[in-house]
């Protein structure tokens, strides 16, 4: 019972953490300007983020390592070095952004300026860190985040032509109005969105956190193959409340408040105070994953001690790490910048940078003298290599586009 | 123990993390000491060590970049002799506590200057 | 001497031409017995033109698969070479050996 009782807990919190700014903005621009016709990428992100974190987190189990500790040890320091600074840089943006989108949520309730919010969320992120246990941190937000569920009970309240949306998600056409180069650029964005290195990062130190063995491998599974999908439900439920709201009046969605218009309208106050709940609860949590991963890639790189599990005087340069990480974060969101825009960014680069980290960690996932009977099976192996292909051309593919469309516009 | 196995050096030594007797992450393996005759006789481990093998203007920021935090002119990496190896694995695990193999200097800087002065330090979070 | 002062070291031939460059040092564990296990001896010189693929493994360790990525690195791995210790000659910044042809490398 307690153990059916883990893996219900487990499943939820997979689901709830699976939505961060990234996959919110994402979808409901999508939606709002594509409709149902990139519904197929959340498809093909989510089985790649199901693949990626099922064997990073075996990779962990098995060998007790993370993530950046094998790619040093795979591609050497010069190139490991190359890979820890595009992979920081792209986990420090979508930080930047997490916080920026805490903050905006704050403005939405209050109206009071997110910018004076900002050093608010960077203390509460940083304390919780400090001070919250690893397993009720992760299961706390994962589980708040469910409340965005909300976005579903919208869709469903405002009774959309559920033929047409499956229709147009099964038979996806560029909108009229909208160039192809457009429609590919969005594409990225919404896979990058999907699969964010981060989640990885956090996901295989958590499972050394956690001391997995190859016991709890089972258990690990579950958790990704149901949670991540229905996440993935979840964030097209976004797309499809802001597609039947924002869609036929031709808004496109660039603000926070435009999000939550849909919802309003489906599900109304009662359903505007879910949604701010699962949003900070989603961007929060999502807030601490990114500041530890800064903090475990780096740590992992050279060899520091590092986690949540240690006091802290025990591992005080990951702490450190973690600590500076938030206040330039913090600083960045300071400048202005729009975070909704920071996001759009964060999620192209992270397509980018995905093939850096996803390569070394397919390569010791099939190395049996460190995997012994638990390397790759046949068919991980071959839906593995249909990715390595995909994130390629995709990281290839992402600036040429970003420039060519002018970052989507 | 076993004799006659075979390693190859990158392959399975450089880059590993060093774990020390209390289960502590010590630091990586950043280079080995070869003697005259061909014997490997120590785990060179710390910037000093790392630097010459990035190289070029990135090597030499590293190493300009440690020698101003750790304070030392030394620019000696931490040496652990070879003989304290208890075993070859994922990890590489020694016979001694990082504080007795002298290297965590940069880490007590951390803890001494800033992390060990917040309340809270001390308690574990598991 | 540092060990990684071996690798990346240029490779030459009796005849002055270059089998490539030290890709790994293989070490053998049959010297005297230091703590727990018997010391660490250089056997010989991986040769080759890869380093990075090198490392990854696939020519001389358990490491299997994807076929996609078998194939590419076993490509760029496939003219790796083994000199022995015996037959090297450390001078100045390259190595140098007396034998015109190089063998295989053995798998771990």
């Amino acid at each position: 019972m307690k153990k059916v009782l883990q893996v219900f807990l487990g499943v939820l919190t997979a689901i709830g953490g699976f939505v961060d700014i990234g996959d919110l903005v994402a979808n409901a621009l999508v939606g709002s300007r594509f409709g149902m016709s990139l519904a197929w990428v959340v498809a093909v992100g989510v089985i790649g983020i199901c693949l990626f974190a099922e064997m990073s987190g075996r990779v962990a189990a098995v060998t007790g390592r993370g993530t950046f500790d094998l790619v040093r040890e795979r591609l050497g320091p010069r190139a490991g070095l190359l890979n820890l600074v595009a992979s920081m840089a792209v986990t420090f943006l979508t930080l930047a952004a997490e916080i920026g989108g805490v903050a905006l949520a704050f403005e939405l309730v209050s109206s009071v300026n997110y910018l004076l919010f900002v050093p608010l969320v960077a203390f509460l992120v940083w304390i919780v860190i400090w001070r919250m246990p690893f397993a009720s941190m992760e299961r706390m937000f994962g589980i708040a985040g469910l409340a965005l569920l909300v976005f579903a009970v919208a869709v469903w309240q405002l009774g959309p032509d559920w033929g047409g949306l499956a229709h147009q998600a099964t038979h996806p056409v560029v909108p009229d109005g909208e160039g192809h180069p457009t429609y590919w650029y969005y594409a990225i964005a919404l896979f990058g969105a999907a699969m964010t290195p981060y989640e990885v990062f956090f996901f295989s130190s958590g499972a050394v956190e956690e001391k997995w063995t190859k016991k709890d491998l089972v258990i690990e599974r579950v958790n990704v193959y149901i949670g991540f999908p229905l996440g993935g439900l979840l964030s097209l439920a976004i797309a499809v409340a802001t597609f039947i709201v924002l869609f036929p009046e031709g808004v496109e969605v660039s603000r926070l408040d435009q999000v939550a218009l849909p919802v309003v309208l489906g599900a109304g106050k009662v359903g505007f105070a879910f949604l701010i709940v699962g949003f900070v609860a989603a961007t929060f949590g999502a807030a601490l994953e990114t500041a530890l991963s800064s903090g475990y890639c780096i740590a992992q790189y050279l060899g520091w001690s590092w986690g949540k599990h240690l006091e802290p005087r025990k591992a005080s340069r990951f702490h450190l790490v973690v600590l500076m990480s938030i206040i330039a974060g913090s600083m960045l969101v300071m400048t202005t910048l729009d975070p909704i825009k920071v996001t759009e960014y964060s999620i192209v680069f992270s397509a980018v940078a995905l093939p850096l980290t996803y390569f070394p960690i397919l390569v010791v996932a099939n190395d049996s003298g460190y995997m012994g009977e638990s390397v790759n099976s046949r068919f991980t192996n071959g839906l593995a290599t249909v990715y390595l292909v995909l994130l390629t051309v995709v990281a290839l593919t992402a600036i040429p586009l970003m420039l060519a469309t002018k970052a989507g516009q | 123990m076993t004799t006659g196995r075979r390693r190859d050096l990158a392959l399975h030594l450089l880059d590993r993390q060093i774990i020390d007797t209390d289960g502590d992450a010590v630091g990586n393996v950043d280079d080995v000491e070869i003697s005259e005759e061909g014997y490997v006789t120590a785990l060179l481990v710390g910037p000093q060590a790392l630097a010459p093998r990035l190289g070029g203007l990135l090597g030499q920021w590293l190493a300009f970049l440690s020698e101003g935090i750790s304070r030392s002119s030394t620019a000696e990496p931490t040496r652990i002799g070879i003989d304290l190896v208890t075993d070859y694995g994922s990890a590489i695990t020694v016979a001694r506590s990082r504080a007795e193999l002298g290297a965590h200097r940069n880490e007590d800087r951390a803890r001494d200057y800033f992390i060990g002065r917040i309340p809270g330090a001390d308690h574990a979070r598991d | 001497m540092r060990g990684t002062d071996l690798i990346g070291l240029p490779v030459i031939g009796p005849d002055g031409s270059k089998h490539g460059r030290v890709l790994d040092v293989r070490l053998v564990q049959d010297g005297p017995l230091m703590g727990a296990y018997a010391a660490l001896r250089i056997e010989g010189l991986v040769v080759g033109h890869h380093r990075v693929a090198a490392h990854l493994g696939y020519d001389r360790a358990d490491v299997s698969g994807p076929w996609l990525v078998n194939l590419v690195v076993g490509l760029l791995t496939r003219g790796n070479r083994w000199l022995p210790w015996e037959q090297a000659r450390l001078e100045g910044g390259v190595v140098r050996t007396d034998q015109p042809e190089l063998e295989g490398v053995q798998p771990l």
